[in-house]
């Protein structure tokens, strides 16, 4: 009772609603999922989208380990690119749960494209929007909301993942410019074409003797300096997506560049990894709803000793269980999703555990599916299977569950650990 | 210009649709609703006229029950500027039939005269086909059906025929269009235009409130599935299949 309520009380609080802000709107009329008209039509839009346009693809562009840039050139004429920026900068002005609906949909049809979404819309857009000043936002945000520049994020270094703290990169004040050092890993959309870097990022480096003493910058395509070290290939899944690991060597960078205040990315990067990895669950679900989906149907098509395979209990099992996991997941997303701030910090309990259960669930799932669908489920034509390798990167990126795993039981520390 | 034009509710092209226990219907419970397809061109066609500048206004007409006000919603969302929603709960897709829904829409013409009314050539539900011209012949105005090119300029249509397409003059507005397949592409409707589309009206009214008499449909006895295909056979040679076409299948 007490959690309904809450739910419909954020809700009527939210820009965007105005159905529920009415008295009249009975609890029942609430959706979490689709919690106002706008999100409804979100999701029949990209859903319809993802079907006609990302689907038939996802397989040649998987295989060939190769990014769709006109198709992902499309997000942007759909609304899609900017989804949380301010109409003022070319986006569609919406919230946390609109950012979840997109990327659940657009994982159920192809992860890896959803990938570079995500990467674009959440951790370069998203991520500058609420950091970055007018001037910033005026220059960057219209072209990536459009999509004539396609951006990413530069945390991960080679020799620092998890402990993202660790890092090396370094920036150093010359005159009205920093001069930026150091290698970035495992950047998704790093490049988009194999060859050359992608067109813009925000970087993070240390300007600063502390641990925490970072700051974060606007690097690029074509500044001096800044190169492509390698294209990633051959990664478990995720083909679709580009990563890569970029060079910053004597990278001038004008002090304009700088979003937010000198050694006060720390904050930034961290209220970013909280809609990150809302949004990567939110992708978990995805994987997770079309596996549940296409276990199902086969399960009815196939048949095994005089019936379909959907008859024995082995199969019911997986897929009922597949399924209640699934929702359980999802609402627990949507739930978090539909109380985030984007403003805000200090999530992490939730933000940290949607994921740790959504992407254990969704590889489960999808383990599952292809275990329904046998020799079938293992092949490409089928889907599953790179839903399957896709999932375990959701073990891994944006916070590998170890991480997690200490988060959050810093958390029980820091607060007196009650659970309201 | 001003251009109205009809959506529908129905069910959704994807869905495998199933009979009713009582064998009187197909079961709606739980299943996914959109608008009709050819409705969605008709929609598109005048949002392409109104961004051309040749239309002034774009009205989206939808019978249906509450519901449809979300199909009414998705057209304003494609870019037609107002909606009105005739509310009834009898079922549209047989127990309203094509003549009733054309008096209520030649109704609201009545009272919106628009010079352009594009509507799809049929739902994919009762699959009639017969809306668009009872419209017409109610207004005692032009029809031009299957349409899959219309130019306002020229006054003519290309229209859909069995054996390729014809291309029609129509004496002038206003008129009654019903849109084909190849009339065009309908657009998805962008985020920005979700959310624009949500401060657009629309004007509710029931069947009673527009004073229309209905005209009785047709009675539904049974509906029952299309009978299974049956198994193929392997015939021999060439002239055993010439006989079986000749003889029993009786097509050549």
């Amino acid at each position: 009772m007490f959690a309904t309520r809450r739910i419909t009380q954020t809700a009527s609080r939210r820009l965007f609603s105005t159905q529920l802000a009415t008295s009249t709107a009975t609890l029942t009329d609430f959706n979490a999922f689709n919690p106002t008209e706008e999100h409804k039509g979100l999701r029949e839009m990209v859903r319809a989208f993802a079907e006609n346009e990302v689907e038939p693809q996802a397989l040649e562009y998987n295989r060939a380990e190769k990014f769709n840039i006109p198709l992902f050139r499309k997000l942007g004429d759909l609304g899609l690119l900017g989804i949380t920026v301010p109409e003022e900068y070319g986006g569609s002005g919406m919230d946390a749960t609109a950012m979840c609906i997109a990327m659940e949909e657009l994982s159920a049809v192809d992860p890896a494209f959803c990938l570079s979404y995500l990467a674009h819309s959440t951790l370069f857009v998203n991520n500058l929007n609420i950091n970055g000043n007018h001037e910033q936002k005026m220059k960057y945000l219209t072209a990536a909301s459009s999509g004539s520049l396609i951006g990413g994020m530069c945390m991960s270094e080679p020799g620092a993942g998890t402990d993202v703290l660790g890092m090396s990169t370094k920036a150093t004040s010359k005159g009205d410019s920093w001069v930026i050092n150091g290698t970035k890993m495992w950047i998704t959309n790093g490049t988009v074409d194999g060859v050359n870097t992608g067109d813009a990022f925000l970087v993070y480096a240390r300007t600063g003797e502390k641990r925490t003493d970072l700051s974060m910058f606007i690097v690029e395509k074509d500044m001096p300096g800044f190169t492509l070290g390698q294209k990633i290939e051959d990664k478990l899944g995720m083909r679709a997506s580009m990563t890569a690991e970029l060079v910053f060597e004597d990278v001038v960078v004008p002090q304009e560049n700088m979003v937010g205040s000198l050694n006060g990315a720390a904050l930034c990067m961290m209220r970013n990894l909280e809609i990150e990895r809302v949004a990567l669950a939110a992708m978990s679900s995805g994987i997770a709803r079309r596996c549940v989906e296409e276990m199902a149907k086969y399960s009815m098509q196939r048949r095994a000793f005089g019936a379909t395979i959907g008859e024995f209990g082995q199969i019911q099992k997986m897929i009922a269980e597949s399924y209640a996991e699934f929702m359980a997941s999802r609402s627990y997303i949507y739930n978090t999703s539909n109380n985030l701030d984007l403003n805000s910090a200090g999530n992490v309990m939730d933000s940290d555990g949607v994921k740790l259960f959504a992407g254990a669930m969704a590889k489960r799932v999808a383990d599952c599916a292809i275990q329904t669908m046998g020799g079938n489920g293992y092949t490409g034509e089928y889907r599953v299977e790179q839903l399957w390798r896709d999932s375990k990167l959701l073990e891994i990126g944006g916070g590998t569950n170890e991480s997690h795993h200490k988060n959050m039981t810093k958390w029980f520390k820091k607060d007196d650990g009650r659970i309201e | 210009m001003r251009v109205m034009v009809g959506v529908k509710r129905v069910v959704d092209y994807a869905v495998k649709v199933r009979v009713a226990a009582d064998k009187k219907a197909v079961d709606l419970a739980n299943v996914k609703m959109s608008m009709n397809p050819f409705c969605e061109i008709a929609v598109e066609e005048a949002v392409r006229l109104k961004e051309a500048k040749k239309a002034t206004e774009v009205i989206a007409v939808s019978v249906g029950p509450k519901a449809s006000a979300e199909t009414l919603r998705t057209a304003l969302a494609m870019g037609a500027d107002r909606g009105i929603h005739i509310m009834t709960d009898i079922r549209t897709d047989q127990e309203l039939g094509s003549l009733s829904v054309a008096k209520i829409l030649a109704k609201v013409a009545s009272e919106e005269s628009p010079d352009a009314i594009i509507l799809g050539k049929q739902s994919i539900d009762g699959d009639f086909g017969c809306t668009g011209s009872m419209l017409a012949s109610l207004m005692d105005v032009p029809q031009c059906t299957f349409a899959a090119k219309i130019d306002f300029d020229a006054s003519t249509v290309e229209r859909e025929t069995d054996t390729g397409t014809e291309i029609v003059k129509f004496p002038g507005l206003p008129a009654v269009f019903t849109a084909d397949l190849r009339l065009n592409e309908p657009r998805y409707a962008t985020l920005p235009n979700i959310m624009k589309a949500k401060k657009k009206k629309i004007d509710t009214k029931s069947i009673e409130d527009l004073g229309v008499e209905l005209s009785e449909g047709n009675e539904v006895l049974e509906v029952f599935e299309p009978p299974p295909r049956e198994a193929g056979i392997l015939v021999d040679d060439v002239d055993g299949l010439v006989d079986k076409l000749k003889n029993e299948a009786s097509v050549i």
